[in-house]
């Protein structure tokens, strides 16, 4: 997982927008982009993992990586959606929603662009990054996913 | 999709061969004499070994085979079924299974062993001189298993097998291959022209086979229809029955090539030959007849199935909705004919997973067996509403508590023979298991005849832990609650199987999460009962819908007893209500689950039952009740531990079903530490 170099050089991905950041996640665990629907209150769950909500049938809970983040939580726009993702995490199947300020676009990122994380000068974790990739002249955080809701 | 894969095919169905197959030896165990006991297990050896040669399973086939052998001695009577035979013919059975599972890691030389130690229980009877007492009906059946003579059957199909593919003519053909044989079809069932239906075979056929041929060389030809057809065999010359020849020894029948009819009854008192008659009337049938109509489905795609018509519901609730919304009588008529349709899906889709809680009892009774036995203590096991259908997952995840529960009975229930005699009980022990509906529940029951709870003992042990402060008053289901409390154990010494202070506390656990509770009874010497209460499934609830500030909540409706309105006096300050005399302590779900906004002026108390406590829950606003499709929650928020699921609503939203039972835990809890923080 940590090891992105080995593979053949690129990767699809969708960007999306968190207030004034912009992430990049893997176009193949993504499995839909919708617009916000009503979302449930859940008392006693995790901050980042307040709601759930009803996707086609399953309740799904809703991720915040805002509040992960430690960023300011904006209220929904015309922009927002909610991007279902699918991970596996401890071999099981889990699918959740999250919240996107905006969603760009799909595109491709050059594997051998990847930096490595910088120990300093991040707001968030290092550990939360997968690595960081060069894209139109800009660096974009591609994030470990099943780390940060894990 | 459809999964073809002949070997996994295989498996399964090798799989419940064996299972009947560890039935019919289990039950042999009680009844030695059984003589269809023997043939049915002797029958589902011999289909795995047949289609286990079929499939490529060699292995199996191979020991299967030398076990069958061996086994046949048996089965011809010249061996006595005893205990020991029994328990190794388990031990066969679960050598097979790990054949025919994971080929790859079973041991050879535990079947070897097997094999050997059969070779020697089987060949010990027949060095001794006199007959082993089952010896009685044995010649008999060695006279059903060859005729030196041959054999004249009646073959009769059932009417469809044609179009199943079955080929008659080649059957008999194969027939024809055993020996020389005249072969009379029989007309007398073919109906006229006008009602004559071309595919199906109105034809029998009546068989001589001149010819010396065991029997199971007939039933192998026939092994893949003997379901689907009649087959009455009878030796040839047996119809003249007037001579009866009385023959020096048994042995000579396999030997005599002959026509000695009832040659084989030689030193056998006249009472066998009647059974055999009887034996005759009825045709080998194979004991899971009843299932032919029966579809094998994966039961994934019963999940799915489920998961759909779940969706099915929640969609037509909501087109149910907006119908009512319109004036539009059209659309209102088809939203009825479509709810009625989806809610007789759910009901067909529900009855699908019902499955028979029997199919789970017999697992037990091989565990009771070697429990018995391990321990030495005689233990007779009773079932009863084997018939009482729950959910299959539910069937499942009810396995792992009830083997805790019958562990324990015996181990600390039932007392050893001696103790047993004193106290004046029959040295044979006795495990219930019982199933029956209960109102909308099932109560499945582990009742035993021994010792019984010692609540003093309990309660020492509880003070002791430190559990209760010594000298306060408890009822005694109170202080039998803290059986299921974790690492608590009564037992002065730990046994392998129990007594560790593991297993009550899981058991609970799993019976909460299965929506069940465990009620105990117990009389002391004279034997214990632990009762659990379930749902009949986990997919669908009837819940009462709530309001709470602004969000909306399910709470089980099994776990209702009734609504009042809290009244305004008691809006503030005290937390407990008075209920027809009795004094009903509350929650505020809206300080639980931090509401935003202003309490509704008129708040509404849902009084729960959880156990033996009632306890009252404050809501805004009482909805109205709700056909619940359950959703578990994501694994991400198993820390929401006050909710069980959610469920999805008639506007498409949403809901929480609320965890009565962990609500009160936490209610508690919070009730504690705000009583310390203000003493601190």
């Amino acid at each position: 997982m940590t090891d992105v170099q080995a593979n053949d050089g690129s990767m699809q991905v969708l960007m999306i927008g968190l207030g004034d950041e912009i992430f990049a996640v893997e176009a193949s665990i993504v499995r839909e982009i919708i617009d916000p629907v009503p979302v449930t209150r859940v008392a006693g769950a995790k901050p980042f993992l307040p709601a759930v909500m009803n996707v086609r049938g399953n309740v799904i809970p809703l991720a915040d990586l805002r509040i992960r983040f430690g960023m300011p939580c904006t209220a929904d726009g015309g922009d927002t959606r909610i991007v279902v993702i699918e991970l596996t995490i401890n071999d099981d199947p889990v699918v959740v929603g999250i919240i996107a300020d905006k969603v760009y676009e799909v595109t491709e990122l050059s594997k051998s662009s990847a930096q490595p994380t910088p120990r300093v000068g991040l707001r968030w974790k290092p550990e939360y990054i997968r690595f960081i990739a060069k894209w139109n002249d800009e660096f974009i955080i591609v994030p470990d996913m099943e780390r940060i809701l894990n | 999709m459809i999964d073809l894969d002949a070997a996994a095919i295989y498996r399964q169905e090798a799989g419940e061969l064996l299972d009947s197959l560890e039935g019919s030896l289990l039950d042999l165990g009680q009844t030695p004499a059984d003589r269809t006991l023997v043939d049915q297990a002797f029958r589902a050896l011999h289909t795995i070994k047949g289609s286990g040669a079929m499939f490529g399973f060699d292995q199996v086939a191979a020991f299967t085979h030398d076990f069958e052998t061996a086994f046949d001695l048996v089965r011809r009577g010249t061996v006595p079924v005893t205990q020991d035979l029994v328990s190794l013919a388990l031990a066969a059975k679960d050598h097979i299974r790990s054949l025919i599972e994971t080929p790859d890691e079973a041991d050879a030389t535990v079947g070897r062993t097997i094999l050997a130690n059969l070779q020697i229980l089987v060949a010990r009877p027949g060095s001794i001189a006199e007959p082993p007492v089952e010896a009685a009906i044995a010649p008999d059946a060695g006279s059903s298993e060859t005729a030196g003579a041959g054999w004249r059957m009646t073959i009769a199909f059932a009417p469809e097998v044609l179009r199943n593919g079955t080929d008659p003519l080649a059957l008999l053909d194969e027939l024809r291959g055993l020996g020389p044989c005249t072969v009379v079809a029989l007309t007398d069932s073919v109906p006229d022209l006008g009602a004559l239906e071309p595919q199906d075979l109105h034809l029998q056929w009546s068989v001589t086979l001149r010819g010396d041929c065991p029997r199971e060389a007939i039933d192998d030809v026939f092994m893949f229809v003997l379901d689907d057809m009649k087959l009455d065999l009878t030796p040839l010359g047996v119809e003249p029955s007037g001579e009866t020849v009385a023959a020096a020894a048994p042995e000579l029948v396999i030997a005599e090539s002959t026509p000695l009819p009832v040659a084989s009854t030689p030193a056998t008192p006249p009472e066998p030959q009647k059974a055999r008659t009887a034996d005759k009337v009825e045709p080998p049938r194979r004991a899971d007849d009843k299932v032919s109509t029966s579809v094998r489905v994966q039961a994934e795609r019963l999940d799915e199935l489920m998961d759909r018509v779940g969706e099915l519901v929640i969609a037509q609730a909501r087109l149910s909705q907006l119908a009512h919304t319109r004036n539009d009588g059209g659309i209102q008529a088809i939203a009825e004919e479509i709810e009625r349709l989806a809610s007789g899906l759910r009901d067909t889709t529900m009855g699908i997973r019902m499955v028979p809680i029997g199919s789970l009892f017999a697992r037990f009774r091989r565990l009771i067996h070697d429990l018995s036995r391990d321990l030495g203590k005689p233990v007779e096991f009773v079932t009863s509403g084997e018939d009482t259908e729950l959910d299959k997952t539910m069937i499942e995840r009810l396995a792992d508590p009830l083997v805790h529960l019958i562990r324990n009975a015996i181990d600390h229930g039932i007392e050893n023979p001696e103790r047993r005699a004193k106290a004046g009980k029959p040295p044979v022990g006795r495990i219930e298991l019982l199933a029956q509906h209960v109102g909308a529940q099932v109560m499945v029951t582990v009742r035993d005849d021994g010792g019984g709870l010692d609540t003093t003992r309990i309660r020492a042990k509880a003070e002791e832990q430190g559990l209760i402060v010594p000298g306060t008053t408890l009822s005694d289901a109170e202080v039998h609650q803290f059986l299921f409390h974790p690492g608590f154990s009564t037992a002065q010494t730990v046994s392998a199987l129990s007594g560790r202070g593991v297993g009550m506390d899981v058991v609970k656990r799993t019976i909460e999460a299965l929506r069940g509770s465990i009620d105990v009874s117990t009389e002391l010497g004279h034997g214990s009962a632990m009762s659990l209460r379930l749902p009949l499934t986990l997919a669908i609830i009837e819940g009462l819908l709530i309001r709470v500030g602004d969000s909306r909540y399910i709470v089980p409706l099994s776990m209702i007893e009734e609504c009042v309105e809290l009244p305004a006096d008691q809006a503030r300050g005290r937390n407990f209500l008075n209920i027809r005399g009795g004094l009903v302590p509350f929650l505020r779900l809206r300080d639980l689950f931090d509401a935003p906004g202003e309490p509704d002026a008129h708040q509404k108390i849902i009084i729960t039952s959880v156990g033996d406590a009632r306890v009252g829950l404050v809501a805004d606003q009482i909805i109205g009740s709700h056909q619940t499709v359950i959703k578990s929650l994501s694994k991400l928020q198993s820390d929401a531990t006050m909710f069980s699921g959610a469920t999805i609503l008639g506007d498409g939203s949403a809901a929480l079903i609320l965890d009565v039972a962990q609500l009160v835990a936490i209610g508690q809890l919070k009730a504690e530490t705000e009583t310390m923080t203000r003493a601190a």
